[in-house]
Protein backbone atom coordinates (compact mmCIF):
# COMPACT_ATOMS: atom_id res chain seq x y z
CA UNK A 1 0.00 0.00 0.00
CA UNK A 2 2.91 2.37 0.76
CA UNK A 3 4.41 1.68 -2.65
CA UNK A 4 1.11 2.34 -4.36
CA UNK A 5 0.58 5.56 -2.42
CA UNK A 6 4.08 6.71 -3.35
CA UNK A 7 3.47 5.96 -7.02
CA UNK A 8 0.11 7.65 -6.92
CA UNK A 9 1.46 10.90 -5.58
CA UNK A 10 4.78 11.06 -7.41
CA UNK A 11 3.75 9.90 -10.88
CA UNK A 12 0.92 12.39 -11.06
CA UNK A 13 3.56 15.02 -11.56
CA UNK A 14 4.48 13.41 -14.91
CA UNK A 15 3.55 15.26 -18.06
CA UNK A 16 -0.16 14.95 -18.78
CA UNK A 17 -0.84 13.49 -22.23
CA UNK A 18 -4.05 14.97 -23.65
CA UNK A 19 -6.63 12.78 -25.36
CA UNK A 20 -5.73 14.13 -28.82
CA UNK A 21 -2.04 13.29 -28.14
CA UNK A 22 -2.73 9.62 -27.35
CA UNK A 23 -2.47 8.33 -30.91
CA UNK A 24 0.50 6.12 -29.96
CA UNK A 25 -0.77 5.19 -26.49
CA UNK A 26 -4.07 4.00 -28.02
CA UNK A 27 -2.38 1.65 -30.49
CA UNK A 28 -3.74 -1.91 -29.95
CA UNK A 29 -0.21 -3.23 -29.31
CA UNK A 30 0.22 -0.78 -26.41
CA UNK A 31 -2.53 -2.23 -24.26
CA UNK A 32 -1.36 -2.85 -20.67
CA UNK A 33 -2.64 -6.39 -20.31
CA UNK A 34 -2.11 -9.79 -21.86
CA UNK A 35 -3.75 -10.35 -25.22
CA UNK A 36 -6.84 -12.57 -25.25
CA UNK A 37 -4.96 -14.97 -27.52
CA UNK A 38 -2.38 -15.46 -24.73
CA UNK A 39 -4.91 -17.03 -22.34
CA UNK A 40 -4.04 -20.62 -23.20
CA UNK A 41 -0.33 -19.98 -22.76
CA UNK A 42 -1.09 -18.40 -19.39
CA UNK A 43 -3.17 -21.46 -18.49
CA UNK A 44 -0.43 -24.02 -19.08
CA UNK A 45 2.08 -21.78 -17.29
CA UNK A 46 -0.21 -21.77 -14.23
CA UNK A 47 -0.38 -25.57 -14.40
CA UNK A 48 3.33 -26.13 -14.89
CA UNK A 49 4.79 -23.40 -12.65
CA UNK A 50 4.27 -22.41 -9.03
CA UNK A 51 3.75 -18.69 -9.68
CA UNK A 52 0.36 -17.15 -10.40
CA UNK A 53 -1.07 -13.65 -10.61
CA UNK A 54 0.79 -10.36 -10.80
CA UNK A 55 -1.07 -9.52 -13.97
CA UNK A 56 0.34 -12.62 -15.61
CA UNK A 57 -2.53 -15.05 -15.34
CA UNK A 58 -5.40 -16.19 -13.19
CA UNK A 59 -5.08 -15.69 -9.47
CA UNK A 60 -6.50 -18.94 -8.24
CA UNK A 61 -9.25 -21.47 -8.27
CA UNK A 62 -10.84 -23.37 -11.09
CA UNK A 63 -8.30 -26.13 -11.36
CA UNK A 64 -6.66 -28.79 -9.30
CA UNK A 65 -3.23 -27.43 -10.03
CA UNK A 66 -0.83 -26.24 -7.30
CA UNK B 1 -34.17 39.92 -44.05
CA UNK B 2 -30.72 39.97 -42.56
CA UNK B 3 -32.18 40.00 -39.05
CA UNK B 4 -34.30 37.03 -39.95
CA UNK B 5 -31.26 35.14 -41.25
CA UNK B 6 -29.26 36.06 -38.15
CA UNK B 7 -32.04 34.79 -35.90
CA UNK B 8 -32.25 31.52 -37.85
CA UNK B 9 -28.49 31.04 -37.64
CA UNK B 10 -28.47 31.73 -33.88
CA UNK B 11 -31.25 29.29 -33.16
CA UNK B 12 -29.58 26.59 -35.25
CA UNK B 13 -26.29 27.12 -33.39
CA UNK B 14 -28.00 26.82 -30.03
CA UNK B 15 -29.73 23.66 -31.16
CA UNK B 16 -26.46 22.04 -32.27
CA UNK B 17 -24.75 23.08 -29.02
CA UNK B 18 -27.47 21.53 -26.87
CA UNK B 19 -27.25 18.30 -28.91
CA UNK B 20 -23.43 18.19 -28.29
CA UNK B 21 -23.91 18.41 -24.51
CA UNK B 22 -26.25 15.36 -24.70
CA UNK B 23 -23.77 13.24 -26.71
CA UNK B 24 -22.02 10.41 -24.78
CA UNK B 25 -19.67 7.94 -26.38
CA UNK B 26 -20.69 4.36 -25.71
CA UNK B 27 -18.23 2.30 -23.68
CA UNK B 28 -18.53 -0.42 -26.32
CA UNK B 29 -19.98 0.44 -29.68
CA UNK B 30 -20.92 -3.01 -31.02
CA UNK B 31 -21.21 -6.63 -29.98
CA UNK B 32 -18.00 -8.62 -30.39
CA UNK B 33 -17.55 -12.37 -30.65
CA UNK B 34 -14.17 -13.97 -30.26
CA UNK B 35 -13.41 -17.61 -31.06
CA UNK B 36 -10.20 -18.99 -29.59
CA UNK B 37 -8.76 -22.46 -29.94
CA UNK B 38 -5.51 -24.09 -28.95
CA UNK B 39 -3.63 -27.36 -29.17
CA UNK B 40 -1.08 -28.15 -26.48
CA UNK B 41 1.31 -31.07 -26.22
CA UNK B 42 4.01 -31.86 -23.70
CA UNK B 43 6.36 -34.61 -22.61
CA UNK B 44 8.82 -35.12 -19.78
CA UNK B 45 10.30 -37.73 -17.46
CA UNK B 46 9.10 -36.73 -13.99
CA UNK B 47 5.47 -37.85 -13.76
CA UNK B 48 4.06 -36.85 -10.37
CA UNK B 49 1.61 -39.74 -10.57
CA UNK B 50 4.63 -42.03 -10.80
CA UNK B 51 6.07 -40.38 -7.68
CA UNK B 52 8.48 -38.21 -9.66
CA UNK B 53 9.42 -40.56 -12.50
CA UNK B 54 7.65 -41.60 -15.66
CA UNK B 55 6.18 -40.17 -18.80
CA UNK B 56 4.54 -36.75 -18.68
CA UNK B 57 3.10 -37.08 -22.17
CA UNK B 58 -0.09 -35.04 -22.49
CA UNK B 59 -2.15 -33.38 -25.19
CA UNK B 60 -4.91 -30.84 -24.72
CA UNK B 61 -7.32 -29.21 -27.15
CA UNK B 62 -9.36 -26.20 -26.08
CA UNK B 63 -12.13 -24.13 -27.64
CA UNK B 64 -13.45 -20.87 -26.17
CA UNK B 65 -16.17 -18.47 -27.24
CA UNK B 66 -16.22 -14.96 -25.79
CA UNK B 67 -19.25 -12.74 -26.34
CA UNK B 68 -18.95 -9.07 -25.34
CA UNK B 69 -22.04 -6.93 -25.80
CA UNK B 70 -23.10 -3.41 -24.79
CA UNK B 71 -26.31 -3.41 -22.79
CA UNK B 72 -26.56 0.39 -23.11
CA UNK B 73 -24.20 3.37 -23.29
CA UNK B 74 -22.58 2.58 -19.93
CA UNK B 75 -22.82 -1.17 -19.36
CA UNK B 76 -21.07 -4.15 -20.90
CA UNK B 77 -21.81 -7.85 -20.45
CA UNK B 78 -19.22 -10.52 -21.24
CA UNK B 79 -19.97 -14.26 -21.50
CA UNK B 80 -17.00 -16.60 -21.81
CA UNK B 81 -17.56 -20.32 -22.30
CA UNK B 82 -15.24 -23.12 -23.25
CA UNK B 83 -14.31 -26.76 -23.21
CA UNK B 84 -10.92 -28.38 -22.82
CA UNK B 85 -10.24 -32.03 -23.59
CA UNK B 86 -7.01 -33.64 -22.51
CA UNK B 87 -5.38 -37.02 -22.89
CA UNK B 88 -2.57 -37.84 -20.49
CA UNK B 89 -0.30 -40.87 -20.23
CA UNK B 90 0.59 -39.72 -16.72
CA UNK B 91 -3.02 -39.44 -15.51
CA UNK B 92 -3.78 -42.86 -16.98
CA UNK B 93 -1.37 -44.30 -14.42
CA UNK B 94 -3.65 -43.50 -11.52
CA UNK B 95 -4.56 -47.08 -12.36
CA UNK B 96 -1.44 -48.24 -14.20
CA UNK B 97 -2.30 -51.91 -14.56
CA UNK B 98 -3.15 -53.18 -18.00
CA UNK B 99 -6.54 -54.70 -18.68
CA UNK B 100 -5.35 -58.01 -20.05
CA UNK B 101 -4.27 -59.47 -16.72
CA UNK B 102 -5.82 -57.24 -14.11
CA UNK B 103 -9.43 -57.64 -15.21
CA UNK B 104 -9.22 -61.22 -16.43
CA UNK B 105 -10.03 -60.06 -19.92
CA UNK B 106 -12.75 -57.55 -18.95
CA UNK B 107 -12.25 -54.09 -20.37
CA UNK B 108 -12.80 -51.52 -17.64
CA UNK B 109 -9.94 -51.04 -15.25
CA UNK B 110 -10.97 -47.81 -13.55
CA UNK B 111 -10.23 -47.93 -9.85
CA UNK B 112 -13.70 -46.82 -8.86
CA UNK B 113 -15.09 -50.15 -9.91
CA UNK B 114 -16.26 -52.65 -7.35
CA UNK B 115 -13.50 -55.13 -6.64
CA UNK B 116 -13.33 -57.98 -9.09
CA UNK B 117 -11.64 -61.30 -8.88
CA UNK B 118 -8.30 -61.33 -10.60
CA UNK B 119 -6.84 -64.20 -12.54
CA UNK B 120 -3.74 -65.67 -10.89
CA UNK B 121 -2.60 -67.17 -14.17
CA UNK B 122 1.01 -66.00 -14.61
CA UNK B 123 0.39 -65.58 -18.33
CA UNK B 124 -2.28 -62.90 -17.64
CA UNK B 125 -0.77 -61.28 -14.52
CA UNK B 126 -1.24 -57.50 -14.47
CA UNK B 127 1.69 -55.31 -15.41
CA UNK B 128 2.22 -51.61 -15.56
CA UNK B 129 4.95 -49.05 -16.01
CA UNK B 130 5.36 -45.36 -15.22
CA UNK B 131 6.92 -44.96 -18.68
CA UNK B 132 3.81 -45.57 -20.77
CA UNK B 133 0.09 -44.94 -20.66
CA UNK B 134 -2.31 -47.52 -19.31
CA UNK B 135 -5.79 -48.09 -20.69
CA UNK B 136 -7.51 -46.73 -17.57
CA UNK B 137 -10.46 -44.36 -17.78
CA UNK B 138 -8.44 -41.61 -16.12
CA UNK B 139 -6.38 -41.32 -19.31
CA UNK B 140 -8.65 -38.56 -20.61
CA UNK B 141 -11.03 -35.97 -19.26
CA UNK B 142 -12.92 -32.84 -20.27
CA UNK B 143 -13.14 -29.49 -18.50
CA UNK B 144 -16.16 -27.26 -19.08
CA UNK B 145 -16.24 -23.67 -17.91
CA UNK B 146 -18.53 -20.65 -18.01
CA UNK B 147 -17.66 -17.11 -16.91
CA UNK B 148 -19.92 -14.07 -16.88
CA UNK B 149 -18.88 -10.53 -16.09
CA UNK B 150 -20.63 -7.17 -16.01
CA UNK B 151 -19.14 -3.69 -15.92
CA UNK B 152 -20.65 -0.24 -15.46
CA UNK B 153 -18.94 3.03 -16.35
CA UNK B 154 -19.86 6.42 -14.93
CA UNK B 155 -21.05 9.28 -17.14
CA UNK B 156 -17.58 10.78 -17.15
CA UNK B 157 -16.03 7.36 -17.86
CA UNK B 158 -13.67 7.98 -14.94
CA UNK B 159 -15.17 5.41 -12.60
CA UNK B 160 -15.90 1.77 -13.44
CA UNK B 161 -17.20 -1.02 -11.28
CA UNK B 162 -17.42 -4.65 -12.29
CA UNK B 163 -18.61 -8.00 -11.04
CA UNK B 164 -18.09 -11.56 -12.25
CA UNK B 165 -19.06 -15.16 -11.60
CA UNK B 166 -17.60 -18.40 -12.90
CA UNK B 167 -18.18 -22.14 -12.80
CA UNK B 168 -16.11 -25.01 -14.11
CA UNK B 169 -16.31 -28.77 -13.88
CA UNK B 170 -14.23 -31.82 -14.69
CA UNK B 171 -14.48 -35.43 -13.59
CA UNK B 172 -12.94 -34.99 -10.16
CA UNK B 173 -13.15 -31.23 -9.58
CA UNK B 174 -15.77 -28.47 -9.50
CA UNK B 175 -15.10 -24.76 -9.07
CA UNK B 176 -17.43 -21.84 -8.35
CA UNK B 177 -16.02 -18.32 -8.31
CA UNK B 178 -17.30 -14.79 -7.65
CA UNK B 179 -15.68 -11.40 -7.59
CA UNK B 180 -15.85 -7.71 -8.26
CA UNK B 181 -13.85 -4.55 -8.43
CA UNK B 182 -13.60 -0.83 -9.01
CA UNK B 183 -11.37 1.35 -11.17
CA UNK B 184 -10.80 5.08 -10.94
CA UNK B 185 -9.22 7.13 -13.72
CA UNK B 186 -7.97 10.65 -13.19
CA UNK B 187 -5.35 13.09 -14.30
CA UNK B 188 -7.14 13.29 -17.70
CA UNK B 189 -7.20 9.50 -17.78
CA UNK B 190 -3.40 9.35 -17.57
CA UNK B 191 -3.63 7.50 -14.26
CA UNK B 192 -5.75 4.53 -13.28
CA UNK B 193 -6.06 2.83 -9.92
CA UNK B 194 -8.04 -0.37 -9.46
CA UNK B 195 -9.02 -2.73 -6.69
CA UNK B 196 -10.41 -6.20 -7.39
CA UNK B 197 -11.35 -9.12 -5.19
CA UNK B 198 -12.33 -12.68 -6.04
CA UNK B 199 -13.05 -15.92 -4.27
CA UNK B 200 -13.18 -19.49 -5.57
CA UNK B 201 -14.96 -22.27 -3.73
CA UNK B 202 -13.76 -25.54 -5.19
CA UNK B 203 -14.52 -29.16 -4.41
CA UNK B 204 -12.45 -32.27 -5.07
CA UNK B 205 -14.03 -35.66 -5.73
CA UNK B 206 -10.82 -37.48 -4.85
CA UNK B 207 -9.47 -40.30 -6.94
CA UNK B 208 -6.65 -42.31 -5.38
CA UNK B 209 -4.04 -44.63 -6.91
CA UNK B 210 -5.50 -48.12 -7.31
CA UNK B 211 -3.37 -49.85 -4.68
CA UNK B 212 -4.16 -47.23 -2.01
CA UNK B 213 -7.85 -47.13 -2.95
CA UNK B 214 -8.05 -50.90 -2.46
CA UNK B 215 -6.23 -50.74 0.89
CA UNK B 216 -8.60 -48.03 2.07
CA UNK B 217 -11.61 -50.06 0.92
CA UNK B 218 -10.71 -53.51 2.29
CA UNK B 219 -8.24 -52.80 5.08
CA UNK B 220 -5.48 -55.24 6.03
CA UNK B 221 -7.12 -58.09 4.12
CA UNK B 222 -7.01 -56.15 0.85
CA UNK B 223 -4.44 -58.44 -0.79
CA UNK B 224 -7.03 -61.22 -0.94
CA UNK B 225 -9.90 -59.11 -2.24
CA UNK B 226 -10.86 -56.78 -5.05
CA UNK B 227 -8.10 -55.85 -7.48
CA UNK B 228 -5.38 -57.77 -5.59
CA UNK B 229 -7.20 -61.09 -5.42
CA UNK B 230 -4.92 -63.57 -7.11
CA UNK B 231 -2.33 -60.92 -7.97
CA UNK B 232 1.30 -61.60 -7.09
CA UNK B 233 3.17 -58.81 -5.32
CA UNK B 234 6.95 -58.80 -5.57
CA UNK B 235 9.62 -57.44 -3.23
CA UNK B 236 12.80 -55.62 -4.30
CA UNK B 237 14.46 -58.95 -5.12
CA UNK B 238 11.57 -60.12 -7.29
CA UNK B 239 10.24 -62.66 -4.76
CA UNK B 240 6.55 -63.06 -4.04
CA UNK B 241 5.48 -61.40 -0.79
CA UNK B 242 2.38 -60.48 1.18
CA UNK B 243 4.16 -57.84 3.28
CA UNK B 244 2.83 -54.76 1.41
CA UNK B 245 0.91 -52.54 3.85
CA UNK B 246 0.61 -48.79 3.08
CA UNK B 247 -0.39 -48.07 6.67
CA UNK B 248 0.52 -44.38 6.38
CA UNK B 249 -2.27 -43.78 3.87
CA UNK B 250 -5.73 -42.51 4.73
CA UNK B 251 -8.31 -40.81 2.55
CA UNK B 252 -8.64 -37.04 2.83
CA UNK B 253 -11.42 -36.01 5.17
CA UNK B 254 -11.49 -32.47 3.79
CA UNK B 255 -12.24 -32.16 0.08
CA UNK B 256 -12.88 -28.46 -0.37
CA UNK B 257 -10.33 -25.94 -1.63
CA UNK B 258 -10.92 -22.19 -1.28
CA UNK B 259 -8.92 -19.41 -2.94
CA UNK B 260 -9.15 -15.71 -2.12
CA UNK B 261 -7.47 -12.91 -4.06
CA UNK B 262 -7.20 -9.14 -3.68
CA UNK B 263 -5.55 -7.27 -6.53
CA UNK B 264 -4.27 -3.69 -6.49
CA UNK B 265 -3.61 -2.20 -9.91
CA UNK B 266 -1.94 1.02 -10.95
CA UNK B 267 -1.23 2.30 -14.46
CA UNK B 268 0.34 5.53 -15.64
CA UNK B 269 0.98 7.16 -18.98
CA UNK B 270 4.50 8.55 -18.65
CA UNK B 271 5.02 10.10 -22.10
CA UNK B 272 3.24 10.12 -25.45
CA UNK B 273 4.97 6.82 -26.24
CA UNK B 274 5.44 5.11 -22.87
CA UNK B 275 3.00 3.71 -20.32
CA UNK B 276 3.49 1.38 -17.37
CA UNK B 277 1.38 -0.64 -14.96
CA UNK B 278 1.94 -2.31 -11.62
CA UNK B 279 -0.16 -5.19 -10.27
CA UNK B 280 0.03 -6.53 -6.72
CA UNK B 281 -1.94 -9.59 -5.65
CA UNK B 282 -2.48 -10.94 -2.16
CA UNK B 283 -3.61 -14.56 -2.45
CA UNK B 284 -4.74 -17.00 0.21
CA UNK B 285 -5.68 -20.64 -0.21
CA UNK B 286 -7.06 -23.12 2.28
CA UNK B 287 -8.43 -26.62 2.23
CA UNK B 288 -7.18 -29.65 0.31
CA UNK B 289 -4.18 -28.17 -1.51
CA UNK B 290 -2.50 -31.52 -2.23
CA UNK B 291 -3.57 -33.60 -5.23
CA UNK B 292 -5.07 -36.94 -4.11
CA UNK B 293 -3.49 -39.13 -6.81
CA UNK B 294 0.12 -37.92 -6.65
CA UNK B 295 2.09 -40.97 -5.46
CA UNK B 296 4.83 -40.83 -2.85
CA UNK B 297 7.60 -43.38 -2.25
CA UNK B 298 9.59 -43.41 0.99
CA UNK B 299 13.29 -44.10 1.10
CA UNK B 300 12.94 -45.75 4.52
CA UNK B 301 10.24 -48.21 3.46
CA UNK B 302 10.58 -51.53 1.58
CA UNK B 303 9.77 -51.51 -2.10
CA UNK B 304 6.91 -53.57 -3.59
CA UNK B 305 5.98 -54.14 -7.22
CA UNK B 306 3.44 -55.68 -9.56
CA UNK B 307 4.60 -57.04 -12.90
CA UNK B 308 7.76 -58.53 -14.35
CA UNK B 309 10.47 -59.15 -11.73
CA UNK B 310 13.21 -59.00 -14.38
CA UNK B 311 12.47 -55.28 -14.93
CA UNK B 312 12.83 -54.26 -11.25
CA UNK B 313 16.61 -53.54 -11.44
CA UNK B 314 16.01 -50.80 -14.05
CA UNK B 315 12.64 -49.59 -12.73
CA UNK B 316 13.57 -45.90 -13.05
CA UNK B 317 14.72 -46.31 -16.65
CA UNK B 318 12.36 -46.02 -19.66
CA UNK B 319 13.47 -49.55 -20.62
CA UNK B 320 11.07 -50.67 -17.88
CA UNK B 321 7.81 -51.40 -19.67
CA UNK B 322 6.20 -54.01 -17.46
CA UNK B 323 6.62 -53.40 -13.72
CA UNK B 324 5.05 -50.79 -11.42
CA UNK B 325 6.01 -49.94 -7.86
CA UNK B 326 3.22 -49.79 -5.30
CA UNK B 327 2.86 -46.43 -3.53
CA UNK B 328 3.56 -45.80 0.15
CA UNK B 329 1.28 -42.74 0.34
CA UNK B 330 0.01 -39.76 -1.65
CA UNK B 331 1.46 -36.26 -1.39
CA UNK B 332 0.69 -34.36 1.79
CA UNK B 333 0.81 -30.56 1.76
CA UNK B 334 -0.22 -27.84 4.24
CA UNK B 335 -3.89 -26.88 4.17
CA UNK B 336 -3.12 -23.20 3.69
CA UNK B 337 -0.88 -21.14 1.45
CA UNK B 338 -0.08 -17.44 1.15
CA UNK B 339 1.08 -16.03 -2.21
CA UNK B 340 2.36 -12.57 -3.11
CA UNK B 341 3.03 -11.83 -6.81
CA UNK B 342 3.99 -8.36 -8.06
CA UNK B 343 3.94 -7.67 -11.79
CA UNK B 344 5.20 -4.71 -13.82
CA UNK B 345 4.37 -3.96 -17.46
CA UNK B 346 6.02 -1.34 -19.63
CA UNK B 347 5.05 -0.73 -23.24
CA UNK B 348 6.90 1.67 -25.52
CA UNK B 349 5.83 2.80 -29.00
CA UNK B 350 9.13 2.93 -30.90
CA UNK B 351 7.81 3.95 -34.31
CA UNK B 352 5.05 3.12 -36.80
CA UNK B 353 6.55 -0.34 -37.34
CA UNK B 354 7.78 -1.35 -33.90
CA UNK B 355 6.33 -1.51 -30.40
CA UNK B 356 8.10 -2.95 -27.37
CA UNK B 357 6.01 -4.86 -24.81
CA UNK B 358 7.70 -5.99 -21.60
CA UNK B 359 6.58 -7.74 -18.42
CA UNK B 360 8.33 -8.65 -15.18
CA UNK B 361 6.93 -10.50 -12.16
CA UNK B 362 8.35 -11.39 -8.76
CA UNK B 363 6.53 -14.09 -6.82
CA UNK B 364 6.77 -15.23 -3.21
CA UNK B 365 4.82 -17.82 -1.22
CA UNK B 366 5.08 -19.35 2.23
CA UNK B 367 5.82 -22.81 0.90
CA UNK B 368 9.37 -21.62 0.24
CA UNK B 369 8.98 -20.75 -3.43
CA UNK B 370 10.18 -17.52 -4.98
CA UNK B 371 10.24 -16.93 -8.69
CA UNK B 372 10.97 -14.36 -11.36
CA UNK B 373 9.34 -14.02 -14.76
CA UNK B 374 10.53 -11.82 -17.62
CA UNK B 375 8.68 -11.50 -20.89
CA UNK B 376 9.39 -9.42 -24.00
CA UNK B 377 7.36 -9.10 -27.18
CA UNK B 378 8.22 -6.99 -30.22
CA UNK B 379 5.20 -6.46 -32.52
CA UNK B 380 6.38 -5.62 -36.03
CA UNK B 381 3.81 -4.00 -38.30
CA UNK B 382 4.75 -5.34 -41.70
CA UNK B 383 1.77 -3.56 -43.29
CA UNK B 384 -1.16 -1.62 -41.85
CA UNK B 385 -3.08 -4.91 -41.57
CA UNK B 386 -0.40 -7.52 -40.88
CA UNK B 387 1.72 -7.74 -37.73
CA UNK B 388 4.41 -10.23 -36.75
CA UNK B 389 4.85 -10.99 -33.04
CA UNK B 390 8.18 -12.49 -31.98
CA UNK B 391 8.27 -13.15 -28.22
CA UNK B 392 10.47 -14.60 -25.50
CA UNK B 393 9.77 -15.53 -21.88
CA UNK B 394 12.18 -16.59 -19.13
CA UNK B 395 11.05 -18.09 -15.82
CA UNK B 396 13.02 -19.26 -12.79
CA UNK B 397 11.75 -20.62 -9.47
CA UNK B 398 13.16 -22.05 -6.28
CA UNK B 399 11.95 -25.31 -4.81
CA UNK B 400 9.12 -25.75 -2.32
CA UNK B 401 10.14 -26.71 1.22
CA UNK B 402 8.24 -30.00 0.88
CA UNK B 403 9.68 -31.18 -2.42
CA UNK B 404 12.07 -34.09 -2.94
CA UNK B 405 12.67 -36.26 -6.02
CA UNK B 406 11.48 -39.85 -6.41
CA UNK B 407 12.20 -42.11 -3.41
CA UNK B 408 13.90 -39.38 -1.37
CA UNK B 409 11.19 -38.63 1.17
CA UNK B 410 11.09 -40.20 4.63
CA UNK B 411 7.97 -41.53 6.31
CA UNK B 412 8.68 -39.37 9.36
CA UNK B 413 8.08 -36.14 7.41
CA UNK B 414 4.78 -34.35 7.90
CA UNK B 415 4.54 -32.84 4.39
CA UNK B 416 5.96 -34.28 1.18
CA UNK B 417 5.59 -34.01 -2.58
CA UNK B 418 7.51 -35.20 -5.64
CA UNK B 419 5.66 -32.83 -7.98
CA UNK B 420 8.31 -31.27 -10.21
CA UNK B 421 6.03 -28.25 -10.75
CA UNK B 422 7.11 -27.37 -7.18
CA UNK B 423 10.81 -28.13 -7.75
CA UNK B 424 13.61 -25.68 -8.61
CA UNK B 425 13.87 -25.08 -12.33
CA UNK B 426 14.11 -22.47 -15.00
CA UNK B 427 12.41 -22.34 -18.37
CA UNK B 428 12.71 -20.66 -21.72
CA UNK B 429 9.75 -20.01 -23.98
CA UNK B 430 10.19 -18.86 -27.56
CA UNK B 431 7.29 -17.90 -29.74
CA UNK B 432 6.13 -16.27 -32.91
CA UNK B 433 2.72 -14.93 -33.77
CA UNK B 434 0.95 -13.28 -36.65
CA UNK B 435 -2.05 -11.02 -36.59
CA UNK B 436 -4.20 -9.81 -39.47
CA UNK B 437 -6.59 -6.90 -38.96
CA UNK B 438 -9.30 -5.88 -41.40
CA UNK B 439 -10.49 -2.46 -40.28
CA UNK B 440 -13.40 -2.53 -42.76
CA UNK B 441 -14.44 -6.10 -41.83
CA UNK B 442 -15.11 -7.00 -45.44
CA UNK B 443 -15.68 -10.71 -44.71
CA UNK B 444 -19.04 -11.14 -42.98
CA UNK B 445 -21.08 -13.91 -41.43
CA UNK B 446 -24.58 -12.52 -41.06
CA UNK B 447 -24.24 -9.13 -39.42
CA UNK B 448 -20.81 -9.91 -37.96
CA UNK B 449 -17.70 -8.83 -39.81
CA UNK B 450 -14.32 -10.49 -39.31
CA UNK B 451 -12.01 -7.98 -37.59
CA UNK B 452 -8.87 -9.90 -36.69
CA UNK B 453 -7.21 -13.26 -37.21
CA UNK B 454 -4.50 -14.34 -34.76
CA UNK B 455 -2.13 -17.28 -34.92
CA UNK B 456 0.54 -18.01 -32.28
CA UNK B 457 3.08 -20.76 -31.71
CA UNK B 458 5.21 -21.20 -28.61
CA UNK B 459 7.84 -23.72 -27.59
CA UNK B 460 8.45 -24.16 -23.85
CA UNK B 461 11.44 -25.95 -22.36
CA UNK B 462 12.02 -26.57 -18.67
CA UNK B 463 15.41 -27.39 -17.20
CA UNK B 464 14.10 -30.63 -15.62
CA UNK B 465 13.34 -32.08 -19.06
CA UNK B 466 9.71 -31.06 -19.57
CA UNK B 467 9.08 -29.62 -23.00
CA UNK B 468 5.86 -28.36 -24.54
CA UNK B 469 4.43 -26.82 -27.67
CA UNK B 470 1.27 -24.79 -28.03
CA UNK B 471 -0.53 -23.41 -31.07
CA UNK B 472 -3.32 -20.86 -30.63
CA UNK B 473 -5.73 -19.64 -33.29
CA UNK B 474 -8.24 -16.84 -32.83
CA UNK B 475 -10.96 -15.03 -34.78
CA UNK B 476 -12.66 -11.83 -33.71
CA UNK B 477 -15.97 -10.68 -35.19
CA UNK B 478 -17.66 -7.32 -34.71
CA UNK B 479 -21.33 -6.69 -35.33
CA UNK B 480 -21.94 -4.01 -37.93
Amino acid sequence: MLIFSFLLTSLQSCTVVREYEKIYINDPDMILSARSSERFENAFQVYREAAVGGGGGKTGGGCGCN
Amino acid sequence: MKYYLFGLFASLSLSIFSQNTDYKKRVLENTEIELLSSYYSQDGVHSVIGGGIGTEELTDATLSIILTTPLNDDDVLTIDAGVSAYTSASSSNINPYNSTGASGGEGDDDDDDEGRGRNNNANSAPTGTPWAASSGASRSDELFYLNASYSHSSESRNFIWNTHASVSNEYDYTSVGVGGGISKLFNEKNTEVSLNASAYFDTWRPIYPTELHEYSKYGNGFLNQGFFQGVTILDQNGNATSAYRPTGFSQHSQTNRNSYAVTLGFSQILTKRLQVSLSLDVLLQDGLLATPYHRIYFEDKPKFYIGNAASIPFYTDPRNQDVFRLADDVEQLPNNRFKLPVGLRANYYINEMLTLRTYYRYYYDDWGITSQTANVELPVKITRSFTLLPMYRYYKQTQADYFAPYNQHFSTEKYYTSDYDLSAFDSNQYGIGASYTDIFTKFKIGTFGLKTIDLRYNNYERSDGLNANIVTFGLKFIQN
